[in-house]
């Protein structure tokens, strides 16, 4: 049993560091500039061939450069995102937990305001405000993704705050700050590291859905999202167009999913 | 435990209050200027100036939330800038065709989803099992909006007759129905997975085994039980969240819903109608999770013994 | 015994509850089937025609109403003083059966027809046509159309609540409309012909106040029968309608919901007779099949892409650099990414507004000579401009087309897609959009509607989101917006044009050109290069459905 849930999170492990390969060499990987015309099917975007094995669109770009190149914004959004979005849960969370009571309740009450605001609207109305750019998707994917993190980190800091070791330190006068970092902290690590292989997979989902009704990183930086989204025009006379980028997003996902369902199963069991 | 409702509907109103007041905040923040939505690409600064005096634009905030409020209470979310039509009566006019999209979409997850964990379960730790992990996975990573148009293409090159969207009859619900249902299915079937298999190690279930209960009867009396009400609460936020509009699917499929809507309206910053949309989703939120607290009261004894106030 | 019963309980209840989703679902399904049937309660072998559009009518309003698809159904639904004919931009009589102005242009009469009649059996007067206007000009309606009646005497006192009525609209009796203007104005008769200036029933529109929209009545050739919101869309024939033998049809059938896609399907598979939106992926297909193509129509519309430069920020302010953009965009290429329906602009005018000057030559595609020109006003590679632009699919590839293009000449373009309101607030700060990309559409066929709305200094803050300004440029178009003689006004409108070209505050990008599809059997279609499709005159020979 052990050893399956080793595998999974071994797969997932070495899905994500590849993405990491193709978005940090992607100028030495990708045959052609992701921007520029390559070729001229302007309008009339052409299907695979040995010189362009994903096709080129009705810009006369090289569908295959652009996916490679896709992984850099879309790692980049991915995972500073969830970087906010852990930030955010965890310092809430944290607080909540440790000092319950009012903070408690005011911040889990707030928690509960945030879980019923559908998210994907909220962020589209963020960022629409905003206008697109890296910096905005990225503030908006964080704050809208919050809770779930809160509410779990403030579970396990909870319990984590009537332990012996927390009390004890308490007692002898460590200050809350204090306490936070150095004792209830590593103890909900473990689960934190879940969530964030968990939470990635949910940004990178998040991200293309934006860059999906176009509001997302804005061109010429190529994004998956983007690419299906300018796809759909042409589903049926060049399915091709949708269906790499498409590919690209579900691997991503796929891979931080692996990575995380892998942990948390070793975890559980 | 009629105290505790009592409690828990209090208690959804209150979060309601705190959703109209954040949603309302952040409709005041948007710096764009709705006299300008409205007036379109024509109209000068006094026209200008004249339909912000309309819209009561030019009064402090308190009053104008004080408004606003008085007036959702009362059913009337306002007009839309850009369609000028009541916002309760836009969603209630696009209600229908989200309500049947979520309803056949929600009816398919479920089934798709206990399926394939129920039979994950019953073959625990082989080959099965695996296959069908990596699948729930699988399904739960897909980009909806992918996953409608790969069916799009998919359709579109077997048959020139099947509608490949719009809301025409039963046949146009399919495509939305199994992209939107697919990526739930597959998260159903992994929660169900997990509460089979803890309930599995319990104590009772391996005494029941020990009495020589099969397999199927031990998972499908005893462990089932256990391990389908998460499954319910998660199904009915789910649900709720769904009949707010599906946003994604709906413009994959050119589906005329409240996602559609929606949609629109953060395209055009329609405000009264973002704010409509996002009210009405956070109180079909609220909603389901009375339900399912009922539910709850209803089902599980210790609550109704008030252990659990 | 208490657990095993509540274990039960839920079991069951949980197996009831999807099973009572499923067949909700179906039962809605089946529902939503039954309700696309007929319904319509026409009579059989009525000829219905039938149309498919991706969104549904904002509003059948005509005092709301700013939109292609808005104004297409209004216009079928009101009768307005004068209007244009199916194919042309002239004006033709409508409710009015004759007009005259003053030599002047500052006063203008209208001779009202006596059997024209709402379709709730009313007559028509001249009280309709003022009553709209009003409604227009009142505040309280917050109507788009403000501006078109603002130049009538009275109308700043009526807007400000000081008079009840618009001073400067006469009415002498009940057949005669007279309008005083505080300035002349030789195109006024044009913005009667809008659908703001249609003749709409008091009665009505106080019975439905707001909801007027959905229970409208006019004089037109239809009615609105029935309007499932994200539907569909029923208009069927007025009896009352004043010209005898039209509409041709019985009923117009709108289906809302259906994408480019699908209507294209839907198109092929006989189920829908006109088409507006050929899908771009199809739309090579149809050109390259005869028997689709004899079926399609085009025509090149009253209007202009462009892109807009601000003048008064660095570099901008440079005529060089100015040029240097036009030279580098490639517009050829434009129109091929929009599968040909376009036509190159060379100036600001397009090519089928009377006044427009066939021998502009404009900017042709040179990026050697746009490099020269960069350099000549010393732009560097570490110049990031930021072009603005409306965030829907197509013009996104438009833009980023011209960011290939400047690319090539070593400037690498920025883009932000906003939404069209902010876009719109933003470029009208002066100083803080550099770059935008924008479209001008008709309201009249003049040369005023483009080069004074969207180039004089007065609209600064307005329309001329650019900022350009040449005083000789004003000065031409002050003088030439009285001005009655055609040939003359046209010359100067000529003489301004040229200037601008010159200056190059846009780059002159193209004149979007609107295709339809129709089928066989659909006769008497006809379109107008810059009002929506009209179907009263439209017929149908017999078909299979």
């Amino acid at each position: 049993m052990k050893r399956r849930a080793g595998t999974m999170e071994l797969v997932g492990g070495a899905m994500v560091l590849s993405l990491l390969a193709v978005a940090l060499f992607a100028p030495w990987l990708a045959p052609h500039n992701p921007i520029r015309a390559v070729a001229p099917t302007f309008g009339n975007p052409a299907p695979p061939s040995w010189a362009f094995p994903m096709g080129t669109d009705e810009l006369g770009r090289d569908v295959l450069s652009r996916v490679i190149y896709g992984a850099r914004i879309s790692l980049t959004v991915g995972v500073a995102a969830m970087a906010i979005t852990m930030t955010i849960g965890v310092a809430i969370g944290l607080v909540a937990g440790f000092f319950g009571g009012k903070v408690d309740f005011a911040l889990m009450r707030f928690t509960d305001v945030m879980l019923t605001l559908p998210g994907l609207l909220l962020a589209m109305a963020f960022v629409s405000v905003l206008r697109p750019s890296l910096l905005s998707i990225l503030l908006v994917i964080g704050i809208v993704s919050w809770t779930g993190v809160a509410r779990v980190v403030r579970a396990e800091s909870l319990s984590m705050a009537q332990r012996d070791f927390v009390l004890a330190a308490r007692a002898l006068g460590a200050s809350s700050p204090r306490l936070i970092i150095r004792h209830v902290l590593p103890n909900v690590m473990p689960i934190i590291i879940v969530m964030a292989a968990l939470g990635t997979s949910g940004t990178l989902l998040l991200d293309a859905s934006l860059s999906f009704l176009g509001l997302g990183v804005p061109p010429p930086t190529p994004s998956w999202g983007r690419m299906i989204e300018q796809a759909t025009m042409y589903f049926r006379v060049a399915p091709w167009l949708a269906t790499f980028p498409g590919l690209a997003i579900f691997y991503a996902v796929l891979a931080f999913n692996l990575l995380g369902y892998g942990v948390l199963r070793r975890r559980s069991m | 435990m009629l105290a505790y409702l009592a409690r828990r509907i209090v208690f959804g109103a209150a979060v309601l209050l705190g959703t109209s007041l954040i949603t309302f905040s952040i409709a005041f923040l948007i710096p764009a200027d709705p006299a300008v939505a409205m007036a379109g690409a024509k109209a000068n600064p006094q026209t200008l100036a004249m339909i912000r005096h309309q819209l009561g634009l030019d009064q402090p905030v308190y009053i104008q939330y004080a408004h606003y409020l008085d007036r959702a209470l009362h059913g009337d979310l306002g007009r839309s800038y850009i369609r000028r039509e009541s916002v309760t009566h836009l969603i209630v006019s696009r209600f229908p065709a989200t309500a049947i999209l979520a309803l056949s979409a929600m009816a398919l997850a479920l089934m798709l989803g206990i399926a394939m964990g129920l039979v994950a379960a019953a073959w625990r730790g082989r080959a099965l099992d695996n296959v069908l992990l990596v699948g729930s996975l699988a399904m739960v990573s897909m980009p909806i909006f992918w996953l409608g148009t790969m069916l799009l293409i998919a359709v579109a090159a077997v048959s020139r007759t099947f509608p490949l969207g719009g809301y025409s009859g039963f046949k146009s619900l399919i495509l939305p129905t199994v992209t939107l249902a697919l990526g739930s299915a597959g998260y159903y079937s992994r929660v169900l997975h997990a509460n089979l298999s803890q309930a599995l190690d319990q104590d009772y279930i391996r005494a029941a085994r020990g009495k020589g209960l099969s397999n199927a009867r031990v998972l499908m009396k005893h462990a089932m039980a256990n391990a389908m009400l998460p499954l319910v609460t998660l199904a009915g936020l789910d649900l709720a969240s769904m009949l707010s509009g599906v946003v994604l699917t709906e413009t994959v499929f050119n589906w005329p819903g409240i996602g559609r809507l929606a949609f629109e309206a953060v395209f055009n910053l329609d405000i009264p109608l973002i704010m409509g949309t996002v009210l009405f989703s956070a109180f079909l939120i609220v909603i389901a999770n009375l339900l399912v607290d009922i539910l709850y009261v209803w089902l599980d004894p210790r609550i109704r013994l008030g252990e659990m106030g | 015994m208490k657990r095993a019963r509540s274990r039960h309980a839920r079991r069951s209840g949980v197996g009831a509850a999807i099973w009572m989703l499923a067949a909700a679902a179906m039962l809605l399904a089946v529902s939503g089937c039954s309700r696309e049937g007929d319904g319509l309660g026409l009579p059989k072998g009525s000829s219905v025609l039938r149309l498919a559009d991706a969104d549904d009518v904002p509003t059948l309003d005509p005092a709301v109403g700013y939109d292609t698809l808005s104004w297409s159904f209004e216009q079928e639904i009101f009768d307005t003083l004068v209007r244009y004919g199916d194919a042309d931009i002239e004006l033709h009589p409508d409710i009015a059966l004759s007009w005259q102005s003053s030599p002047d242009a500052t006063v203008f009469t209208f001779h009202l027809r006596k059997d024209a009649r709402f379709s709730n059996g009313h007559p028509v007067t001249a009280r309709d046509f003022r009553y709209e206007i009003e409604r227009v000009l009142s505040p309280a309606t917050r109507s788009k159309g403000i501006e078109y009646f603002r130049s009538i005497a009275g109308a700043g006192d009526f807007i400000a609540g000081r008079t009840r009525h618009v001073a400067g609209i006469i009415i002498p009796d009940p057949y005669t409309l007279v309008f005083h203007l505080t300035a002349p104005d030789p195109l006024f008769a044009h913005k009667l012909a809008v659908p703001f200036a249609a003749a709409v029933p008091r009665d009505a529109v106080e019975r439905w106040g707001r909801d007027f929209s959905r229970h409208v009545v006019g004089s037109g050739p239809f009615m609105l029968k029935q309007w499932i919101g994200g539907e569909r869309i029923v208009l069927v024939k007025n009896p009352w309608y004043f010209v005898k033998g039209l509409p041709r049809i019985d009923a117009i059938v709108d289906q809302i919901g259906v994408g480019p896609e699908l209507g294209w399907l839907k198109f092929e598979a006989g189920q829908i007779d006109i088409l507006g939106g050929i899908p771009p992926a199809e739309f090579p297909y149809v050109m390259r099949t005869p028997r689709l193509r004899r079926l399609t129509l085009s025509q090149t519309t009253i209007s202009t892409m462009y892109l807009g430069m601000n003048c008064q920020m660095a570099p901008f302010n440079d005529v060089r650099v100015r040029r240097a953009f036009n030279y580098a965009v490639n517009k050829q290429k434009l129109i091929a990414v929009l599968n040909g329906r376009g036509v190159v602009a060379r100036g600001v005018m397009p090519p089928n507004l009377p006044g427009y000057d066939p021998n502009l030559r404009g900017y042709a595609y040179d990026p050697a000579r746009a490099r020269r020109l960069l350099e000549e006003a010393k732009i560097g590679p570490d110049f990031h401009p930021t072009l603005w632009l409306r965030a829907d699919p197509t013009t996104v590839i438009l833009a980023e087309s011209i960011q290939q293009d400047l690319e090539l000449v070593g400037i690498h373009l920025d883009l932000k897609p906003v939404a069209w309101g902010p876009l719109l607030e933003a470029i009208r700060q002066p100083r803080n959009v550099e770059l935008f990309l924008s479209g001008w559409e008709a309201d009249f066929p003049d040369p005023e509607n483009f080069l004074g709305v969207l180039l004089s200094k007065q609209q600064w803050g307005g329309n001329n989101d650019t900022f350009y300004s040449n005083p000789r440029v004003d000065e031409l178009l002050a003088q030439a917006a009285p001005m009655t003689n055609l040939k003359k006004r046209y010359a100067l409108y000529d003489q301004a044009e040229k200037i601008i070209v010159a200056d190059a505050p846009w780059v002159f990008l193209f004149h979007p050109v609107s295709y339809v599809i129709r089928q066989p059997w659909v006769h008497g279609l006809v379109l107008n290069p810059m009002r929506p499709t009209r179907f009263e005159r439209v017929w149908l020979s017999p078909h299979h459905e």
